[in-house]
């Protein structure tokens, strides 16, 4: 199986106050395409800090990280824009939904971005809510909707494009149980169906063990790696 | 496009209040340009448009430089080879009586305003040359001329005029009507013989057109034997050889000239004046910058989330800069339309303003019509646009800079990045510095530009000292505030510190807006202040005497030498001047000559010269020597000092005359050369007097005198006999008028300032609506919060005034030593009036806590529950 995304030998720091917070500290790891894997820690551990070098939003201060073969070191700032635009998902447990846009427009927004008409992204969107099973509610403003649907419709958002990747940032930390179940299934299922890698860092035991994959970061290190929820 | 719609415009439209208010500003600011520059334009269009009317198919003129040439040149010219036809021409200004009464009282004043209330242009022409020039009608077209009879009634009846159809139907005119108009203060009669349709005739001085034979505009007018101009139509190709062969002999007060050379030497003439009003228009939008940049600014810190989420799922940083500059640019393009509508209905009224100082101080006769010029209003809305990216470019750029993951991580509330005070502060300093350097070269380089400059610089550095202001002043007035308010105020305080970015931007708006209230407060103050001085110490004489029409008809206008020996002898009088004038053009430059009596001036007079020379030995010296003296602005004009040697195109010949002084003169910018009348008779072969001055013995009784005069001059003669307080109160009433239009733009931008204030204030409070519903859920009354919110914009008000004050300052300085002395070459001695300062600080004050009510009202309206809800 070809590799999705890698990390090599990366370290993070953040100036904090007077002093500075190591959050990664030479962490490697790969990803293989079409993997759900789950990256589990405490808070401060570095999970979010590692979806963010992903996505390329943050930079490392040393070590390198690889998104389907392309370092990201080497790219400028337009460049990790559009790879972020065309080959990653972001998911984040606030749901990051615009207010003042409709629904179908706040899933409909990546396509637009990349310069696709709007009447083509829209319908695009709406294919995306009816596999997330919002298709009713294209109209509504993200405030009307429950938490459970703010996290679908940032789903749908999210594989709007058929990304490589998709980054969900604790996706079910603002949930109740039932609707936290009921997204991680999705992840499950429609993240191979648009042929996506899928990394959620959570805190939900339960919601770890329906990935294939458990990645656990501990003070910055890579404390474990195990598949199918054997160590 | 669909970017645009989503973002920008849903905003705009969800925002309207604020949006409102920014692009109220933006209006306001493009709406005074467009108002100064159609009023400016409109004005000189209509002198350039009586030009063209009056010179028909004219390709080149013969033209005198002064008060006419004499008439037997005129043969010569036409024999000229390449010429194909000339006509003579002789123009004249004259007041014509617009109201019909039963009998013309002698009562001056009362009588010119009321009977002889317009100006017309009266044109004397030769009929029989004029065919080819069209300006008696079209040649294909027979209804748009006088017919043959009437044409021949010109000719062969004195007193028979021609008008426009125009003029004819507003004053209720026909043919065999009588039109009465004024020559030396005689109302003189003539007789409408034909009725004139040509439609460039109707549009030049709005219809103000009287053709007549030339003898009779001779005669009546007193200019037998001279012209004013020859207009000649050439074979094609032959321009520049006909040039050439009249410049080989013609005399030192006569040139050729293209027909436009006349617009061209009255828009020098008026340059420096048209300049500095686009320039101070230009202040309203100045301001509105700060407007617009606050509202972007705002925009970006209230979506700093948005723009994050934005940026993490693929807008790149040319996309963020372009979504804000585009807020930028519809509120610079709604406002700019917006501004060209007010702009147009603002424009009449300016053009009285400006057309009035037009007249008054450099006797430009104009129609009072708006023409709506497409580049003004293009430049308009252009202006707008272009203001407004400007503005929108900073805080655009700092969103577009920022790394999505910082946005991300900041959460909701946050405030935009620190502001540098301390940097913003040193490199004010240096701007200041830069806008010292400026003053100074453009002093020693005589570099009229090089003020505006300095100016703009000056104004740019104190404003980037405003961030540092807005932090220092609070903190300092806290304990003033607490006592005075109570927690309330404090807590106003308090905020006002925790928002420095925004409300220095507020404070920098209304800094500008309170510099140039208090420059051009002092600088006309100053001004008024040295023009009052100048008529006191220069205008000695008792009695000034003119004819009614003196200024429209200037050099037309004489009184009989009879009236002025008979002055001279009149019980009372000690002295008489005698006063003749004569436009003049130095280096393609308009300006006077104007002989006196240089014995009588010494004896009264009392100039003052730039030098510090005693008047008297300078009159003396002048008188035996035939030397003049010239005013300031002419000296600073054209680089001329004491000494110096000075060529005059006169009708004897080109005379070369010497400077005896250089003195001080605030009646125009035009400049003026003074002589004895003895001098001015030979070198204009013209001896006679067009208005006096009488100096009466100590004890004599003016109003004695005056009537005596009036009983000399015969009752039909209209005259204004005006005391030397009313004279003195006439000239200060024209310099107020002249800058009424000042404070009208002035206010304008006050207007602007203070909706900064609102809008501000109002998007501060919305966005501290947690922690007003915090303050109410504690226990803060309405009152309390309306209070803590006055005090932030009284605040506001009061650091604006701070800065604006030490600005304003620096500002009348570089007004008065800088840009008006290399504009208009006078010295204006600067007085420092501490009250101006106290009266733009308390009008500050108070327009902010004005525009403070609006978002304290809102602030005190919010619900607890509500407002500790929002997130």
């Amino acid at each position: 199986m070809s590799e999705a995304l890698r990390f090599e030998t990366v370290e993070k720091s953040f100036a904090l106050g007077e002093g500075t917070v190591h959050a990664l500290r030479g962490v490697s790891l790969t990803f293989a395409a079409g993997e759900f894997a789950a990256i589990v820690g405490r808070s401060g551990s570095g999970k979010s800090t590692l979806l963010n070098l992903a996505a390329g939003i943050d930079t490392p201060d040393t070590g390198e990280v690889w998104v389907a073969g392309q370092a990201l070191s080497a790219l400028s700032d337009d460049e990790l824009t559009v790879l972020r635009r065309d080959r990653i998902g972001m998911v984040y447990q606030f749901f990051h939904l615009l207010p003042t846009l409709s629904v179908c427009e706040n899933v409909a927004l990546p396509s637009l971005l990349a310069g696709v008409r709007e009447r083509e992204a829209l319908q695009r969107a709406d294919t995306l809510l009816d596999e997330v099973g919002l298709a009713d509610r294209r109209e509504a403003r993200p405030h009307t909707l429950s938490g459970g649907e703010m996290q679908r419709a940032a789903l749908a958002r999210a594989l709007l494009h058929d990304p490589a990747l998709v980054l969900a940032d604790e996706p079910t930390g603002n949930l109740d149980s039932r609707s936290a179940e009921h997204m991680v299934a999705l992840l499950a299922s429609l993240g191979p169906r648009h042929g996506a890698t899928v990394l959620m860092v959570t805190h939900s035991r339960e919601a770890a063990q329906a990935a294939d994959r458990i990645v656990e970061l501990g003070d910055g290190r890579l404390m474990a790696d195990s598949r199918n929820g054997v160590r | 496009m669909t970017l645009q719609r989503w973002f920008v415009l849903r905003r705009l439209v969800r925002e309207r209040g604020r949006t409102l208010l920014t692009v109220a500003g933006v209006a306001l600011g493009v709406a005074v340009f467009v108002a100064i520059r159609l009023a400016s334009q409109s004005a000189l269009g209509s002198f350039r448009d009586t030009v063209d009317a009056v010179a028909g198919r004219a390709q080149l003129q013969v033209v005198s430089r002064t008060d006419g040439f004499v008439e037997s040149h005129y043969a010569r010219i036409r024999a000229t080879p390449g010429v194909v036809a000339a006509a003579p021409i002789v123009q004249v200004s004259a007041l014509a009586r617009t109201m019909m009464r039963p009998a013309a009282t002698r009562s001056v004043e009362s009588s010119t305003a009321t009977e002889f209330g317009e100006t017309v242009l009266v044109l004397g022409l030769d009929p029989l040359v004029e065919a080819p020039f069209l300006r008696l009608g079209s040649a294909s077209d027979a209804s748009s001329g006088p017919r043959f009879a009437e044409t021949l009634r010109l000719i062969a009846e004195p007193g028979a005029v021609a008008i426009t159809r125009t003029f004819a139907e507003r004053h209720a005119l026909d043919v065999d009507d009588t039109l009465h108009v004024l020559a030396s203060g005689l109302p003189t009669p003539l007789a409408v013989a034909a009725i004139l349709e040509s439609e460039e005739l109707q549009q030049a001085m709005g219809g103000n057109i009287v053709l007549a034979d030339i003898a009779t505009v001779q005669h009546v007018f007193d200019r037998q034997g001279r012209l004013d101009r020859v207009d000649l139509i050439l074979e094609p190709g032959a321009r520049d050889q006909v040039i050439a062969s009249l410049e080989s002999w013609l005399p030192a007060d006569a040139e050729a000239m293209l027909p436009q050379g006349r617009s061209r030497q009255v828009e020098n003439l008026v340059a420096a004046f048209s300049l500095n009003l686009t320039a101070l228009s230009f202040i309203a939008i100045f301001v509105s910058m700060f407007l617009v940049f606050n509202a972007v600014a705002l925009s970006v810190v209230r979506q700093r989330r948005d723009i994050g989420i934005l940026r993490a799922i693929g807008l790149t940083r040319g996309q963020t800069l372009g979504l804000f500059l585009a807020e930028g640019a519809w509120v610079g393009a709604i406002g700019g339309v917006l501004g060209l509508v007010l702009g147009v209905l603002l424009a009449r009224g300016t053009l009285a303003f400006v057309g009035r100082t037009l007249t008054d101080l450099y006797l430009i006769q104009h129609a009072n019509e708006v023409r709506l010029d497409p580049w003004t209003l293009g430049g308009g809305l252009l202006l707008g646009v272009v203001t407004a990216l400007l503005s929108a470019l900073a805080p655009a750029w700092e969103a577009a800079s920022t790394r999505p993951g910082a946005t991300m991580r900041q959460g909701m509330w946050v405030e935009a990045k620190g502001v540098p005070v301390g940097r913003l502060a040193g490199i004010g300093s240096l701007v200041l510095l830069a806008s010292f350097v400026m003053a100074l070269l453009t002093v020693s380089a005589n570099a009229p530009w090089g003020g505006f400059v300095a100016a703009f610089l000056c104004i740019v550095g104190f404003a980037l000292f405003a961030p540092a202001m807005t932090r220092v002043i609070p903190p300092i007035l806290a304990p003033l505030a607490a006592r005075l308010g109570g927690i309330a105020s404090q807590l106003g305080v308090r905020a006002l510190r925790e928002v420095v970015a925004r409300a220095s931007v507020v404070v920098a708006a209304m800094m500008v807006a309170v510099a140039m209230l208090v420059a051009l407060t002092l600088m006309v103050g100053s001004f008024r202040q040295t023009v009052d001085t100048w008529i006191t110490q220069t205008l000695r004489g008792d009695l000034y005497i003119e004819p009614v029409g003196h200024r429209a008809s200037l050099g037309a206008t004489a009184l009989p030498d009879s009236l002025v020996e008979g002055a001279r002898r009149l019980p009372g009088v000690v002295a008489v001047d005698t006063y003749r004038a004569a436009a003049i053009t130095l280096r393609d430059r308009p300006a006077f000559a104007i002989g006196i009596d240089f014995e009588v001036q010494a004896a009264h007079g009392r100039l003052r010269y730039v030098g510090g020379e005693d008047h008297g030995a300078v009159m003396r010296a002048a008188l035996v020597r035939g030397d003049v003296v010239i005013t300031e602005s002419l000296a600073h004009k054209f680089r001329l000092k004491r000494g110096d040697r000075l060529t005059l195109p006169a009708p004897s010949g080109a005379e070369t005359v010497t400077i005896a002084g250089v003195f001080y003169d605030y009646s125009t910018d035009a400049g003026a050369v003074l002589m004895d009348r003895s001098l001015f008779a030979r070198l204009w072969q013209d001896p006679r007097t067009e208005s006096l001055a009488l100096y009466l013995e100590s004890d004599a009784d003016l109003g004695s005198v005056r009537r005596a005069f009036l009983h000399l001059a015969g009752p039909s003669r209209l005259l204004h006999v005006t005391p030397n307080h009313a004279l003195r109160e006439r000239v200060l009433e024209v310099f107020d008028q002249t800058f009424q239009i000042t404070w009208a733009l002035q206010a304008i931008a006050v207007i602007v300032a203070a909706l900064g204030v609102v809008s501000t204030l109002t998007a501060l409070v919305l966005q501290r609506a947690r922690e007003i519903g915090v303050l109410r859920s504690v226990g803060a009354t309405r009152g309390q919060i309306v209070q803590m919110v006055l005090t932030e914009s009284g605040l506001l008000g009061l650091v604006g005034s701070l800065l604006g004050s030490l600005a304003g300052l620096s500002l009348a300085l570089v007004l008065v030593h800088v840009i008006n002395k290399q504009f208009f070459g006078w010295s204006i001695r600067f007085e420092l009036d501490p009250w101006v300062f106290m009266h733009a600080a308390a009008l500050m004050v108070a327009t902010s806590l004005l525009a403070g009510l609006i978002p304290a009202r809102l602030a005190a309206g919010r619900v607890a529950a509500d407002a500790v809800r929002v997130e």
